[in-house]
């Protein structure tokens, strides 16, 4: 028997019963299918989520003001960071840019316009350390930090919010009355981890503490951004910046840090460990229609066999071995299987492909995993649901099975 | 006359089946014959005497509780199930009273089907099949279902398939039984043809004595005992005799 024997005489069997053999197939159609579609939607999460990170860079590492805890409650909002400190970790080797950094919101107007945003006071490093593209105009340089210069950069949200002109650049907004020069506008950078990035304002720190917040310390902030080179190693660096800074902060042995440092390829590798336990629950979610898929195959057999126990017998009768027959039924259900699976892969890829990028406009990435898993699939349900049936009716006496009606 | 081989020699042959309540029931008791190539013999009996299962066992569909059996010289009562299939595959013809053939399949993949098991190319398989449905005046429904044709037909299918590949005994249990007289008489006629002409062994089992009277040799089967063997008698009442003779 060859094997063009097999897959005929299988595809005959197959065919034979079509209405039951197809929804034996649909089973692990919709099986394979969610397989796919899972591992699709957990792959562009872990995407979507790694290249935000990425934007901002992996050797990026973010202190902020305050303590993690006190007492069990966060104290993140304490002016414990000054310019000064930036400017001192500046000074350590592995260091590529720093920005000190300040947050606040405030409504912007243009002519008849306003808009409440995000402002956004740093230094010329920020451009550097977040990888920013400017559109249209310039970023401010440090004499216009110095100076504590009314110089706006503007996000294209923004941009767009308050009227300005398509290219804004030597425009006056007024930022809580303060007129502002428009300089620059950055290049649209979409939604982040930390929200949208393109409705805000960058100026310079100076100018956010003195003139547009009045502060009684101009010299603190909240938070110093920084990036260092990429051989730089992360945990050096980090012990550096501590050491530097609780002995500028006075801060005695064993007491708590008044800051807290977050570094981007920490978090990262947390966010790839999550999204890969995600990525793996939808897949053993997924699996689970697969398991019934592959139950519905070894049903469909059973009933095969019981079904065509006269048949088993002939072929018995007329020189059939026993494992002529084991496998005669392994190929019907590994057919059945693979069948399924191709169509589920075509059906999981398309789906995945065609609704990502057309419909929801994500980049959904082609994985070969779906088609090795497809092809495994096709051959371990198809074997192990096939097996049993198989061998039942390999077992079948042939008188017996002569007689049976 | 040709030379003839032994084909079968069957020596004290008991089979015994487990019951339901405990126990076995032994069907045939010390079954002990032989035949030569080139023979028409038919093996007799009413209903419940144990020719079906002799067939069986003639047949190599079933193994002996005791006795040995040996097709071609080769002691086959030992043999495992796959070489049992093999043994069929090469030395046997089947031809069943209710044609066993496989509904699905064309008349010519129904004739092709023992030759594919014994590993013949599919032009080679195309080939025979089509002179063996010539053979039996079938040549123009090769692509015909079983369920299209007539019982006769469908029994010279069977034989057809029964000689694909080329068989040295052809075993046919009961191959008229589910056919009218008109019918039952041309496959019996056939079956003359195929081992005066072509020499074939046939075993022929029956319950009917016009119909083994078609054989040259009778072996009648009573209460799983061999009553008879011989030629066959001018009437059945030598048979009936010898069924008293063994009640005695």
């Amino acid at each position: 028997m060859t094997f063009v024997d097999i897959l005929t005489e299988s595809w005959i069997s197959i065919s034979g019963n079509k209405l039951r053999s197809f929804l034996t197939v649909l089973g692990i159609i919709i099986g394979v299918m969610a397989v796919v579609i899972m591992v699709a939607v957990g792959e562009t999460v872990q995407k979507s989520i790694s290249d935000q990170f990425s934007s901002l860079g992996t050797n990026t590492i973010v202190i902020r003001a305050g303590a993690a805890r006190s007492g069990g409650v966060r104290t993140g909002n304490r002016q414990t960071l000054t310019i000064t400190d930036a400017e001192q970790i500046k000074r350590l080797p592995d260091v590529m840019a720093i920005t000190p950094a300040q947050m606040g919101n405030a409504q912007v107007i243009y002519g008849n316009k306003n808009w409440a945003t995000m402002i956004l006071g740093a230094n010329p490093d920020y451009l550097t350390i977040q990888n920013i593209d400017i559109e249209h105009g310039t970023f401010f340089d440090d004499t216009a930090v110095k100076n504590a210069s009314t110089y706006a950069i503007i996000g294209p949200d923004t941009a767009t919010e308050l009227g300005l002109p398509e290219n804004p650049v030597g425009e006056i907004i007024r930022i809580q009355n303060m007129p502002f020069v428009v300089i620059g506008v950055m290049k649209a950078r979409g939604d982040s981890a930390f929200g949208s990035q393109d409705d805000m304002i960058i100026i310079p720190v100076t100018t956010l503490k003195k003139r547009l917040q009045g502060s009684k310390f101009p010299d603190s902030v909240t938070m110093i951004a920084l990036k260092i080179f990429p051989d730089a190693d992360n945990n050096i660096v980090i012990e550096q910046i501590t050491s530097l800074l609780r002995q500028r902060h006075r801060i005695k042995d064993g007491d708590e840090d008044d800051f807290q440092i977050t570094d981007m390829k920490q978090i990262m590798e947390t966010m790839d460990t999550v999204t890969g336990y995600l990525k793996l629950l939808l897949i053993a979610i997924a699996a689970v229609s697969l398991l019934v898929g592959s139950i519905g195959i070894m049903n469909m057999m059973l009933t095969s066999v019981a079904e065509r126990t006269r048949e088993i017998g002939i072929r018995k009768a007329i020189g059939a071995r026993e494992r002529v027959i084991i496998i005669q039924f392994l190929s019907e259900s590994v057919m059945i299987s693979f069948i399924g699976s191709m169509v589920g892969l075509v059906l999981g890829v398309g789906l995945s492909q065609g609704v990502g990028r057309f419909i929801l406009g994500y980049n959904v990435p082609f994985s070969i995993w779906p088609v090795i898993l497809s092809v495994t699939v096709a051959v371990v349900v198809g074997l192990s649901s096939g097996v049993m049936p198989a061998i039942k009716a390999a077992k079948l006496n042939p008188i017996d099975s002569l007689r049976y009606e | 006359m040709q030379n003839q081989t032994t084909i079968i020699n069957m020596n004290k042959i008991c089979k015994s089946f487990p019951i339901a309540v405990g126990g076995v029931q032994q069907v045939l008791f010390d079954i002990t014959f032989t035949v030569q190539s080139g023979e028409f013999v038919a093996i007799m009996g009413p209903s419940g005497s144990g020719k079906s299962t002799c067939m069986n066992i003639v047949g190599a569909l079933d193994s002996a509780t005791s006795g040995t059996y040996e097709l071609y010289g080769k002691d086959i009562t030992t043999m495992s199930a796959d070489d049992l299939a093999t043994v069929r595959n090469e030395y046997i013809g089947f031809v069943f009273q209710n044609f066993n053939l496989l509904p699905k399949r064309t008349i010519l993949d129904n004739v092709m089907l023992p030759l594919m098991y014994r590993g013949w190319v599919m032009n080679d398989r195309i080939r025979r099949a089509r002179e063996m449905l010539k053979l039996v005046n079938l040549e123009n429904f090769e692509t015909y279902l079983p369920t299209q044709l007539s019982g006769g037909m469908k029994q010279r299918v069977a034989i057809a398939r029964a000689l694909a590949g080329n068989p040295k005994l052809i075993l046919a249990d009961e191959p008229t039984g589910s056919l009218d007289s008109k019918m039952g008489d041309e496959i019996l006629k056939f079956f003359e043809k195929l081992n005066r002409g072509m020499g074939i062994t046939i075993i022929m089992i029956t319950h009917e004595f016009e119909i083994a009277s078609f054989a040259k040799r009778l072996i009648h089967i009573y209460d799983g005992r061999i009553t008879y063997d011989g030629k066959i008698p001018k009437n059945e009442e030598v048979l009936l005799k010898s069924e008293q003779r063994h009640k005695k």
